[in-house]
């Protein structure tokens, strides 16, 4: 896992970070962007404060550390219950306030015909909300569901955050 | 519609299986070759000596007390790992071209054959050990036909098969309408031309419409079918095919998939890749392109 702690100045302009699978990133603005690609049934997170232009994005796999705790332990990032208190905590860290953030959420599709069974990604989906309830978080945002892969994107300039999917662009921020 | 036969004759454009590759899968299941038999393959190959060291020196492979040199690393490694290090290091040359139609690049290109081949080979370890190997290899070259398709068509093929695709409807089946044959055909004439065992080649045909019954059944198709999805679940493999895939209820039942294995599945290919990415120095942050 790789958790990126960027600002400004250590950012080359215009070259975004980008959050792989189980990874997550924080950064404060402006000048930055961030970006996940290839999201399935994982679930993207992004979350700003406008006020100091901080802001991160979390790309986790699976709803439940307690799947494996060792995994947890080495890599927090895997799981939405141990990558969402973690990417918080690092955007705290640099300065956001709970108060101010705009948080929203992109990913959690399925496989065609799961019938209930799997549902790998409507777990993503439910464990985000459980968890964001219990902690008073609102989500301002999200486009999840479906069967297609998405790339989000998160600009610290402005808190804009946009997902792509087969050559289409939704702004999901502001609405 | 498009002529399979066709598409694999114009060998000019086709991907390359490398020469050791090639030896190594016809060595699978041959109790006969020895480990200096595969050694011999390594030794005459710079690129794969250096990741048979590098593995061998990793701590993927227990934290080593020394520097093991290649011999040593060789003897270190048994003769399974080390054709499995030899398959890793190497599918990045079949994948070195990426593959535009499906918006894949190399490394995820890469990513997606290595994950399915591990997530193929863990279910058969747990289901029939003996199909491991097999399993592993098969995992790796399943979607080889996209390869095939995307030197052919380009963008042009994905565009051409969406405009087929509904909701609840299989890319495979949108992909037959539109060109009269999908990925896993053209990659199992690929797999013919390569001269692979006929086995691999029915099982990637077969990789996503796995047979319930009959002569056509396989336990090395429902690995492989079943390894894919747990690859396409963890995003690694995602191209602008997105998930339009379904894992057969057969399958389903026979590996005994719940809900809860398949999260574990998930988590364990995830970590066996990382380890062989780290392993082999190979970086993969999903930094090169936007996949939408």
């Amino acid at each position: 896992m790789s958790i990126t702690a960027a600002s400004t100045s250590a950012e080359p302009a215009g070259k975004p970070i980008t959050v792989g699978v189980a990874d997550l990133s924080v950064a404060k603005g402006p000048g930055v962007t961030i970006v996940t690609h290839a999201l399935g049934s994982c679930i993207g997170v992004t979350i700003y404060d406008p006020t100091t232009n901080v802001g991160g994005m979390l790309h986790f796999m699976l709803p439940d550390s307690k799947i494996n705790a060792d995994k947890a332990d080495g890599n927090p990032a895997m799981f939405a219950d141990t990558g969402i208190p973690l990417l918080f905590k690092k955007a705290y860290e640099l300065g956001a306030k709970k108060e101010n953030l705009i948080v929203c959420a992109a990913g959690g599709a399925e496989v065609l015909v799961d019938n209930g069974h799997f549902k790998i990604g409507s777990r993503n989906r439910t464990v985000l909300r459980k968890i964001f309830w219990k902690n008073n978080v609102l989500l301002s945002a999200d486009d999840t569901g479906g069967n297609h892969s998405r790339t989000l994107h998160l600009s610290l300039d402005d808190g804009r955050v946009a997902v792509r999917n087969r050559g289409t662009e939704n702004i999901l921020w502001p609405m | 519609m498009a002529d399979v036969n066709a598409l694999i004759s114009d060998s000019e454009s086709l991907p390359m299986l490398p020469t050791a590759t090639s030896q190594l899968i016809g060595m699978l299941g041959d109790d006969d070759v020895s480990i200096n038999d595969v050694a011999e393959i390594v030794r005459v190959d710079e690129a794969l000596s250096f990741a048979v060291l590098r593995y061998a020196n990793s701590a993927a492979f227990g934290v080593p007390s020394r520097k093991f040199d290649l011999r040593e690393s060789i003897v270190r490694l048994g003769r399974s790992a080390l054709t499995k290090i030899v398959l890793e290091q190497q599918a990045a040359t079949v994948f070195s071209g990426g593959c535009d139609a499906f918006e894949l690049s190399r490394e995820r290109l890469w990513r997606g054959a290595i994950g399915g081949a591990l997530a193929a080979e863990s279910l058969a370890a747990e289901h029939n050990p003996e199909l491991k190997d097999l399993a592993f290899v098969t995992g790796l070259v399943r979607d080889v036909g996209k390869l095939v398709l995307d030197r052919a068509y380009g963008v042009d093929y994905v565009t051409s098969v969406q405009s087929k695709l509904y909701a609840d409807r299989t890319f495979v089946d949108a992909e037959r309408e539109a060109f009269g044959t999908d990925h896993a055909q053209v990659g199992a004439a690929l797999c013919r031309h390569w001269q692979l065992p006929e086995r691999i080649a029915r099982a990637v045909e077969y990789h996503h419409c796995p047979p319930e019954d009959g002569e056509l059944h396989d336990e090395l198709t429902d690995f492989v079918h079943a390894g894919d999805i747990v690859a396409l679940w963890s995003g690694i493999s995602l191209g602008s095919d997105g998930l339009q895939y379904e894992l057969a209820d057969h399958v389903k039942k026979s590996l005994k998939l719940s809900r809860r294995a398949a999260e574990r599945a998930i988590a364990s290919m995830w970590d066996s890749l990382r380890s062989i990415e780290e392993a082999l120095g190979i970086e993969t942050e999903d930094k090169e392109r936007n996949i939408a």
